[in-house]
């Protein structure tokens, strides 16, 4: 799913005209001012409405952006945010921003990253096709559960009677002593990295019972405790499924350009320059 | 000619693509001195005590290990990729 955080006076305008020109479902995400969870039923998480031609609504409590993201990952190709500022995810700013607004979740940017993918005076004077072109191109969130579902829908499923997967996923200890990891960041070597990964994933799936393989290896910053890469092997049976997503994960770490900067409470290294 | 560095020597060299100049004709070794010349720090961190490449240090050329093939003889293209980088440590 690729995921685009709209913030300025103009970032409902640009959601509206910018989803006609993606190509797949849309989710869109307001930021709501501090409300009752719209749960029913006092005592309960959740409520869900559901109508007989698929039409719903929901609403609930304790649900953190990342974890709402997470869940729309395998369901919706894109989710266009709006009013969310400071988070660290693709952002177009278009209008102006109230730099005095809601800080509260703003890590240190105040709302407008550097690294934007647009900066827009207003919702007229941005380009909306180019604004999709480089949306295509931002950095995917993509979750275990995305991948399975992907997978399940390839067109040779109907071969395969197992799907079997691997995570990696940030340790913050390897020992009573060892100081705690706070993030790993991950630099990728563009093109290159891709084309490595997509050899294995070729020779994988050119194997006897395998159907379908993906792979996918997160960049930037990774938080203690977040999934980092995923191996997901679609196979006739499980033998050549666990062998493929282990040779798929050991070969990930052998041969793909990516290089691992570690971040602990006492400083900071590259993982290759430790024993 | 440019050279792309990543992680650590990235670091060293103060800069993630580093451009040098090289004669028709030069080799990816050429270039590598040129890198080195220009970039001292960088030098330290990549070479041993000989002045050779230590053997962890990857040189690709347009995304293929230049080690599996001519080494540092293998002569340049206009228009080649050259990266240099430390041991890979993804997942």
């Amino acid at each position: 799913m690729q995921v685009l955080s709209l913030v300025g006076s103009d970032a409902a305008e640009v959601a509206a005209r910018l989803v006609p020109r993606l190509d797949g479902r849309v989710a869109t995400v307001d930021r709501l001012p501090e409300t009752d969870s719209g749960a029913k039923m006092p005592g309960t998480a959740a409520s869900f409405g559901l109508a007989p031609n698929g039409s719903w609504v929901g609403a609930g409590a304790d649900r953190s952006l990342s974890d709402l993201l997470d869940a729309l990952a395998a369901e919706y190709d894109f989710a266009l945010l709006t009013g969310f500022s400071g988070v660290r995810l693709p952002t177009a700013v278009v209008g102006e921003v109230d730099v005095d607004g809601d800080s509260a979740d703003s890590a240190s940017t105040g709302g407008v990253p550097e690294d934007a993918l647009l900066v827009a005076e207003s919702a007229d004077a941005v380009d909306l096709d180019d604004l999709a072109r480089r949306l295509d191109d931002a950095e995917p969130h993509v979750t275990l559960d995305s991948l399975v579902r992907a997978i399940k829908g390839s067109p040779r499923a109907d071969r395969a009677g197992a799907i079997a997967t691997f995570t990696g996923r940030v340790r913050a200890k390897d020992g009573d002593d060892d100081p705690r990891t706070v993030r790993l960041e991950f630099e990728k070597y563009e093109g290159v990295a891709e084309e490595r990964a997509e050899a294995i994933r070729r020779d994988l799936r050119e194997r006897d019972g395998v159907e379908e393989v993906l792979l996918h290896h997160r960049t930037g910053v990774v938080e203690d405790g977040e999934d980092i890469v995923f191996v997901v092997v679609l196979a006739g049976h499980r033998t050549e499924a666990f062998r493929a997503v282990e040779d798929g994960i050991n070969r990930l770490k052998d041969e793909v350009p990516i290089f691992k900067k570690e971040t602990t409470v006492d400083g900071e290294f590259w993982v290759h320059d430790r024993p | 000619m440019e050279w792309k560095l990543f992680a650590d020597l990235a670091e060293a060299a103060d800069g993630r693509r580093v451009t040098v100049e090289v004669d028709g004709g030069a080799t990816v070794g050429d270039a590598l001195d040129a890198l080195l010349e220009a970039r001292p720090a960088l030098a330290d961190r990549v070479l041993d005590d000989e002045g050779d490449l230590r053997d962890h240090i990857n040189v690709l050329r347009n995304g293929e290990n230049v080690f599996t093939a001519d080494g540092l003889d293998t002569e340049l293209e206009e228009g080649d990729e050259l990266a240099l980088f430390p041991p890979v440590s993804g997942g």
